[in-house]
């Protein structure tokens, strides 16, 4: 499956495009940046305002922001493919077998899971009828606390991506 | 000086450390403050500009002090990772490009606060000033600028070849 996903992936030929691109690196980092603030400028406000914060913004309208973070999110796919694909020392495989990004790639794999957990058992519908300045109810809050621990460490183990070895070595590895 | 600082106690750990609270570690935290400062920056100027209107504005001003909080692990993690890359990054012209942006950001949130959230129509819910967009504007491009130049603060090659210093 390893194989096949890397076949798919450098068919489209990122790597020699990165690696005849100087800017293609810089200008996805940045972007992989814009893609993080929305996704949590968007996901992240719903989640505390559920948690109680800023009572008085009904949770109803600030949910109105989601896309602009699935916007944020398939920007990061995207520009994470790139990254994958496009890896100048030890190309894709270097990602793959990289601790710190398999954590990372699992915790969002968990975290969507969290998102339709939210929608098909109801619970966004009785986070929405919150009045605004009401208390969510306590699946909801329990939804929301996991969301914003899983979306910071995301980012946590994004960054660790590149200090993989300090990773192995607090964890004995 | 610069050199004193960077070889201090303290800069040494948060470079050298293999601890998990070290480097990478203050790393994570510079980009989560990030991510709540200008993330909820941006949903507040959205505001401002006009969506969600069911929203009342001076509902926002309880997100403002999670703006502060973001902004102060930032400054702490920030002058951190400063402390241990000292010479690099003060010979950095894109860093002083984000320190500048970030200072922008900042005066523009006071204004904004003194214009927007201090207007009695705002706290009455009676109406909103013209100024609201003019903030708005302006916050989403000095927080914007100021990433942009974070991200390249990292690639001084890069930065060379295409702007020629």
């Amino acid at each position: 499956m390893e194989q096949t996903f890397i076949r798919i992936l450098l068919s489209t030929g990122v790597d020699n495009y990165v690696a005849t691109h100087d800017w293609v690196w810089p200008v996805c980092e940045i972007i992989h940046f814009f893609g993080m603030f929305m996704l949590i400028g968007s996901v992240g406000l719903v989640d505390l305002r559920i948690l109680g914060v800023a009572k008085g913004i009904p949770i109803k309208s600030l949910e109105r922001y989601v896309p602009l973070g699935v916007i944020g999110l398939a920007l990061n796919l995207t520009t994470g493919l790139i990254f994958v694909g496009g890896n100048p020392v030890g190309g894709p495989q270097e990602y793959l077998h990289n601790l710190a990004f398999q954590i990372k790639m699992a915790l969002i794999l968990i975290a969507g899971l969290n998102v339709i957990a939210f929608y098909v058992f109801g619970i966004a519908r009785a986070a929405d009828a919150t009045p605004a300045e009401g208390d969510a109810p306590m699946s909801a809050k329990f939804v929301a606390g996991l969301s914003l621990l899983l979306w910071f460490s995301v980012i946590l183990f994004g960054r660790y991506i590149m200090y993989n070895d300090t990773l192995l070595n607090v964890l004995g590895l | 000086m610069i050199e004193a600082i960077q070889n201090s106690a303290y800069a040494t750990w948060v470079r050298e450390s293999p601890s998990f609270w070290a480097y990478t570690w203050i790393l994570s935290l510079h980009a989560m403050g990030l991510a709540i400062v200008v993330g909820i920056n941006s949903i507040v100027a959205l505001r401002l500009l006009g969506f969600t209107p069911e929203i009342k504005i001076n509902s926002l001003r309880k997100l403002l002090p999670w703006m502060y909080l973001g902004f102060t692990i930032n400054a702490f993690s920030g002058l951190s990772l400063l402390a241990a890359n000292a010479q690099n990054d003060l010979h950095n012209w894109m860093f002083f490009v984000k320190l500048s942006m970030i200072a922008l950001a900042m005066v523009n949130l006071e204004f904004t606060k003194a214009n927007v959230f201090n207007d009695p129509a705002v706290i009455n819910n009676t109406g909103v000033p013209a100024s609201a967009k003019k903030f708005a504007l302006l916050s989403l491009l000095f927080w914007s600028l100021a990433i942009c130049a974070g991200r390249l603060t990292e690639y001084p090659a890069f930065v060379q070849a295409w702007f020629g210093f």
